[in-house]
């Protein structure tokens, strides 16, 4: 047990946090602006698939990372908007789509993969984790002065440059929804479609621009997966944090602070239930912990907001 | 701007479908390629059959080894084909093989290929292996009961058809010889990045007989070097989140200290292999094929060594058993040490940086499990709950 204590207060733990808060972030901004827009984006996994395929695949062509988040996120934007286009346009159920793009990333990004790099698969399924090495992938950047600090330093320096860029577009994110005028449209359509069609907002251009927003936040995520988590692609590495995304943009109340909150509870949750597996808990016990978490972190949001909209009511009567 | 963008989407969608077009398209034109390539293979084998008369005069089987991807894989199909030359150079066989290429549009061919082979019945054996060929095998050998096959490293459908054999290997062997190794490695701290403390960690797949089958040989290996070592045993709960196995992995060597990781996790166990890398101060050992040869240069520069599935050697071993009168169709023949299916990676990595008593100690392992003075105990079939309590003892 007290190792367990050692283990929770080591500065690896709150680092580890952190980098696996961060693909789930990059997601739940996504989430959050399609939320906003008025519908829901669950294509979010399968999106962060095929934008950690291209992303690899093209920084091992081009010999750099920078192509390759490049790509990942051009791939991720393009993607959505031809979601957007089967949803708006040709008016499919948006959920369908989704349905549709994450069955597309899991067999299809392997189909690519196949396909492009020729890879044949006599012990284990094709991935990319051969073609990339540690210089292909995103760096990682000690912060001067916090790097010295004892303790901090070890926990806050160090990371790779797109967790603390997920961070960053926390706040770029936030500024956009309430400090623009694009975020005060995507709301207003979100809100009331009609309303906002009334005065002159085309509808149909902000649902593309907030669906282009989740292709390029799922772009950045799937570019943190194999480009900097995982060196390389592989079949199904996303692993369901597109969905884990979904779920902590409702624990955070669809707002940006609260959706890092999520995230962060999350990546807390998983970090501790890699502990817990060290002094020996069950595997099977520990590592559905982080899930178990999310499922009683809504159950909690959901109360407390049951709560809060039953009471006005009440004083009403 | 609503109309330029329909239309740019409208393009986007149609390079898609002519890309998928492409895609959905070749396998169609390759029919027919297939057939002719099939058909001067006949017209060769017309011409080979003459030397197979010869060669059937001397007792040589004529062996067809089909292959689902290419030779150059650094791995099985390679291994395989190193023992089958092998034989042949020994003039026990006559191997034909054909490279019916990996990707999704080659599969149409290996169905009509495995048909083309089995109706000539010009072979008296026929090779193909790995989890992807069972349903398109066991379609051939209901359809040619007096057809012989043999598919290495797949138990899907044993004893369902008479005329198959499953090759299969001993994961608890192999383990034992990779827990000999790393317990003798881990305080061995001439090695760089190797700490004084004899810990080692285990990344599994998932809590299940089969993996806990490398664990079971690969704590009792590194018992037999060092009773007192421990051993962190980790469940990625899955095969495929390289993501969560390097959180495994750096717990592991954060936490625990441990300097060397073996990962048993299908890709996801990559995923320790970069922990080792990220963190600087432990190393990997890969299993199955030699890693050493598929991971990237860096990753490959840490891994010390691979657990084997030694395939060559287990057709060898086969063939040894037929020409003694020993056959074993319709059933599935699981190969360890003694007959030489299983081993480790003794070159590159490990030659470099194991020292003269750690290489002598393998060996001698070896040469114990192969003499039968030593024996390796099995997670399968074991209910005894046996490896989950040994797992916990050694728990550092």
């Amino acid at each position: 047990m007290s190792n367990l204590w050692s283990m929770l207060l080591s500065p690896e733990f709150f680092f580890s946090i952190f980098r696996i808060s961060a693909p789930i972030l990059f997601a739940t901004l996504g989430a959050i602006v399609v939320e906003k827009a008025g519908f829901a984006n669950i294509g979010l996994e399968g999106l962060m698939m095929f934008s950690a395929l291209s992303g690899s695949l093209v920084s091992y062509y081009a010999g750099h990372w920078f192509p390759g988040l490049c790509a990942a996120v051009v791939t991720g934007v393009v993607m959505s908007l031809v979601m957007g286009f089967f949803a708006f346009h040709l008016k499919t159920d948006i959920i369908l789509v989704g349905i549709a793009i994450n069955m597309m990333g899991s067999g299809g990004t392997l189909f690519l993969c196949k396909v492009i790099t020729d890879i044949t698969e006599g012990t284990a399924m094709a991935s990319t984790t051969g073609l990339i090495t540690r210089s292909l992938c995103i760096p990682n950047i000690k912060i001067p002065l916090i790097d010295s600090i004892p303790f901090i330093g070890r926990v806050l320096s160090g990371h790779s440059l797109l967790t603390y860029f997920a961070f960053v577009c926390v706040i770029l994110t936030s500024i956009m929804l309430y400090r623009t005028s694009l975020g005060l449209n995507i709301r207003a359509v979100g809100e009331n479609p009609d309303a906002a069609s009334s005065v002159g907002v085309s509808v149909i251009r902000i649902r593309y621009t907030a669906m282009a927003f989740s292709g390029l936040m799922s772009g950045f995520g799937g570019a943190f997966m194999s480009m900097s988590y995982a060196q390389g692609w592989s079949l199904d590495m996303v692993a369901g944090r597109g969905f884990i995304a979904l779920a902590a943009q409702a624990m955070g109340a669809g707002e940006c602070l609260g959706g890092m909150l999520a995230s962060l509870v999350f990546g807390f949750a998983q970090a501790l239930g890699i502990r817990f597996s060290a002094i020996g808990l069950d595997s099977n016990l520990a590592s559905p912990i982080p899930y178990a978490v999310t499922i009683i972190g809504l159950v909690i949001f959901a109360v407390s907001r049951k709560r809060k909209a039953a009471k006005p009511r009440v004083q009403a009567t | 701007m609503r109309k330029k963008l329909a239309l740019m989407l409208a393009l986007v969608m149609a390079v898609s479908l002519t890309a998928c077009g492409g895609g959905g398209s070749t396998p169609a034109p390759a029919e027919p390629a297939a057939e002719e390539e099939a058909a001067e293979e006949t017209a060769e084998e017309a011409t080979e059959q003459e030397a197979a008369t010869d060669a059937e005069a001397s007792g040589a089987y004529n062996v067809m080894y089909l292959i689902n991807g290419n030779l150059g894989d650094k791995s099985f199909f390679d291994s395989a084909k190193a023992g089958l030359d092998e034989l042949e150079a020994a003039g026990r066989i006559h191997l034909e093989f054909i490279e019916m290429g990996g990707t999704d549009a080659d599969q149409p061919k290996w169905q009509a290929t495995l048909d083309d082979v089995s109706a000539s019945g010009d072979y008296d054996l026929i090779i193909c292996g790995t989890y992807q060929m069972p349903d398109y095998l066991k379609a051939v050998a209901t359809e040619y009961p007096d057809q012989k096959y043999l598919i290495f490293d797949d138990n899907t459908y044993v004893g369902e058809n008479d005329n198959v054999v499953n090759v299969t290997y001993k994961q608890n062997d192999m383990g034992y010889l990779v827990g000999v190794y790393a317990a003798c490695m881990t305080t061995d701290t001439s090695i760089e990045n190797m700490n004084e403390d004899a810990v080692l960690g285990f990344v599994g797949g998932v809590d299940s007989p089969v993996i806990n089958d490398f664990l079971y040989g690969f704590i009792e290996g590194a018992q037999s070097v060092n009773p007192d070592v421990k051993i962190d045993t980790r469940y990625t709960n899955d095969y495929v989140d390289t993501a969560i196995a390097k959180e495994y992995g750096a717990s592991m060597i954060n936490d625990n200290k441990c300097d060397i990781i073996w990962g048993v996790a299908g890709n996801a166990g990559n995923g320790a292999a970069e922990a080792a890398l990220d963190s600087g101060k432990a190393w990997f050992i890969g299993v199955d094929s030699d890693q050493e040869l598929t991971l990237s240069p860096d990753l490959a520069a840490i891994t010390l060594t691979s657990g084997l599935k030694n395939i060559g050697n287990s057709l060898i071993w086969i063939f040894d058993e037929w020409d003694a009168g020993n056959t074993y169709w319709g059933t599935e023949v699981v190969l360890g040490l003694e007959e030489g299916g299983v081993g480790i990676v003794t070159d590159k990595n490990f030659d470099k940086y194991a020292s003269e008593e750690t290489k002598a100690a393998v060996a001698a392992a070896e040469e114990g499990v192969r003499s039968g003075s030593i024996k390796v105990s099995s997670a399968i079939g074991d209910t005894s709950g046996a490896i989950e309590k040994l797992r916990d003892e050694v728990r550092p």
